[in-house]
């Protein structure tokens, strides 16, 4: 009973020091797509093993990217000199570069893994994504 | 080097800087910092009393033992230190490789209802596991967990220290079929022993699955959904611990201070896993534990006799089946990189579960592999969609 005891403070103490929802449900979008993905798609066993870890790290680059740019604004105060708005200019700039960049670099390697034609479904699908999630949203 | 590939090298150092020039924040590892505190309970089983006529060493010790009964209390823990990330030459393969942490620290109560003082058996000890996932079929797990085994009753020294390892490979054939190969030294059945891991799995590891991974476990199992898992399982669990002579069980030898304990039983029940946040999950088991076993002896003695085995015990009991109860809560922290519908990354983080830190056969199940789920049925409001829209769509 002692240990029992124990553990229920331990999850009580764990439960407060839980991280914040909207942290949470941000990584819910990348599943959500992840599963529509898989599911209109037809890709052989080869090139499943060889897609999904590229498509994730490109995700995951993606997202830094977002994260970075939005974080930023959000710390922008409306008072900002030129300078510190000169900085999210150039910021913006060089997020838009390195995501031009990344699309580029992504496409050559997903295009060898997976082929033209199944790469351009995916960018198909992924603009479906989108709309099925809004719709969703918009039904709640 | 042609002056063609001397560019394409250009180009790609250059799309690499752009991105790498934000200096942002990324996940390194795959894994989460792992925390699990694990309960185990089973019912106190009292000794039939012998005949007078049938007086026996064995029985001398029952009575002065009673009954037996166990409570274990597990704190284990792992978390990555290094992870190591890479594309083959043509950038299609992307294998990774894993170090991790591992620790745990056990306490083991024998409950002996005609022993004055309760013994508390303490195991623990830091590990160190790698996983190097190929990124194409095969996952090698080499894992090497040291420990220390101590009786803390009273303040008398006694202890071993020891060490568990696996070395194991696994085959993904198909997403849906998978087999392992290895070996593993362990003490889960009660000594060490030297066994082969033979491990088949059907079904996917984000679906239903049945998996026999011997020696650790064999388990059917069924995700209800993405916050839900449930299985049916039999699976050994078991150790070997120091434990001290002040009961004088060892009463022909009474000089021996300290001497070992070790059990095992095959457990046999069902089990839910449930996530209670991101962050957090549970996890409660129970059903029926048999084959257990007991014994005792003293290493020391054994080997002052070349012509003996070492573990020629001066005591052995065998007890009838009976109910046990487990729980247990994981805490799971950190920032990982993403591994939706990673086939092989559901295989390292299976591997690295079936085999928990420490030599216990208990610990967090696979609530870190996601379960696919539509559009339609989750929740999402505004936050959760912001990154889809772009300023520029029209």
């Amino acid at each position: 009973m002692k240990a029992l005891k124990n553990i229920i403070i331990l999850l009580t103490i764990l439960l407060w020091l839980a991280p914040s929802k909207s942290m949470a449900q941000r990584d819910k979008i990348d599943e959500l797509r992840a599963s529509f993905i898989a599911k209109n798609i037809e890709f052989s066993s080869a090139e499943s093993e060889k897609f999904w870890p590229i498509y994730n790290e490109l995700q995951d680059k993606r997202k830094a990217l977002k994260k970075n740019m939005r974080q930023s604004l959000k710390n922008l105060s409306p008072t900002a000199s030129d300078k510190e708005a000169e900085e999210i200019i150039t910021l913006e700039n060089k997020s838009a570069a390195a995501d031009a960049e990344l699309t580029k670099t992504y496409n050559d390697k997903l295009k060898i893994v997976i082929g033209a034609k199944k790469l351009a479904k995916l960018k198909v699908l992924e603009e479906e994504f989108k709309l099925e999630v809004l719709k969703a949203a918009k039904e709640k | 080097m042609t002056i063609g590939t001397f560019l394409l090298f250009q180009v790609e150092l250059k799309a690499q800087s752009a991105f790498d020039s934000l200096n942002l924040k990324k996940a390194k590892h795959y894994f989460k910092t792992t925390i699990f505190l694990d309960s185990y309970t089973k019912a106190n089983q009292k000794f039939p009393k012998q005949k007078a006529s049938k007086i026996s060493n064995d029985s001398i010790i029952d009575r002065r033992l009673g009954s037996f009964g166990l409570k274990q209390f597990n704190l284990g823990f792992y978390t990555p230190i290094y992870t190591r990330t890479y594309y083959n030459h043509d950038s299609t393969v992307y294998s990774n490789t894993h170090y991790l942490l591992t620790g745990n620290f056990v306490s083991v109560q024998p409950s002996f209802d005609s022993v004055n003082k309760p013994h508390t058996l303490l195991k623990y000890g830091l590990g160190f596991r790698i996983i190097q996932n190929s990124g194409k079929k095969g996952v090698w797990f080499i894992d090497l967990q040291p420990f220390t085994t101590t009786d803390v009753t009273t303040s008398t020294p006694n202890g071993y220290f020891r060490m568990a390892n696996s070395f194991i490979y696994s085959h993904n054939f198909s997403s849906t079929f998978n087999m392992r190969f290895g070996i593993t030294k362990s003490f889960m059945w009660g000594n060490r022993y030297y066994l082969p891991y033979l491990g088949l799995r059907w079904g996917k590891l984000d679906g239903i699955n049945f998996s026999i991974q011997i020696p650790k476990n064999i388990s059917l199992n069924i995700p209800i959904s993405d916050k839900i898992r449930f299985s049916v399982f039999t699976k050994p669990q078991g150790g070997m611990y120091s434990f001290l002579n002040n009961d004088s069980l060892y009463y022909f030898h009474p000089e021996v201070t300290s001497f070992n304990f070790t059990h095992y039983e095959i457990l046999g029940g069902i089990r839910l896993d449930f996530v209670l946040n991101k962050n957090f999950s549970g996890y409660i088991d129970a059903g029926t534990s048999t084959r257990s076993n007991i014994t005792f002896y003293s290493l020391e003695k054994n080997n002052k006799r070349p012509d003996i085995p070492y573990k020629v015990y001066f005591y052995e009991k065998n007890l009838s089946p009976t109910g046990f109860l487990n729980f247990g809560v994981v805490w799971r922290f950190g920032k990982t990189k993403s591994y939706f519908n990673d086939k092989n990354m559901y295989d390292v983080f299976d591997i690295n579960n079936v085999n928990s830190p420490g030599d216990v056969n208990s610990g967090p199940g696979n609530i870190e592999i996601p379960i696919k789920k539509s559009i339609k049925q989750s929740k999402l409001n505004l936050v959760d969609i912001q990154d889809l829209i772009d300023i520029n769509d029209q």
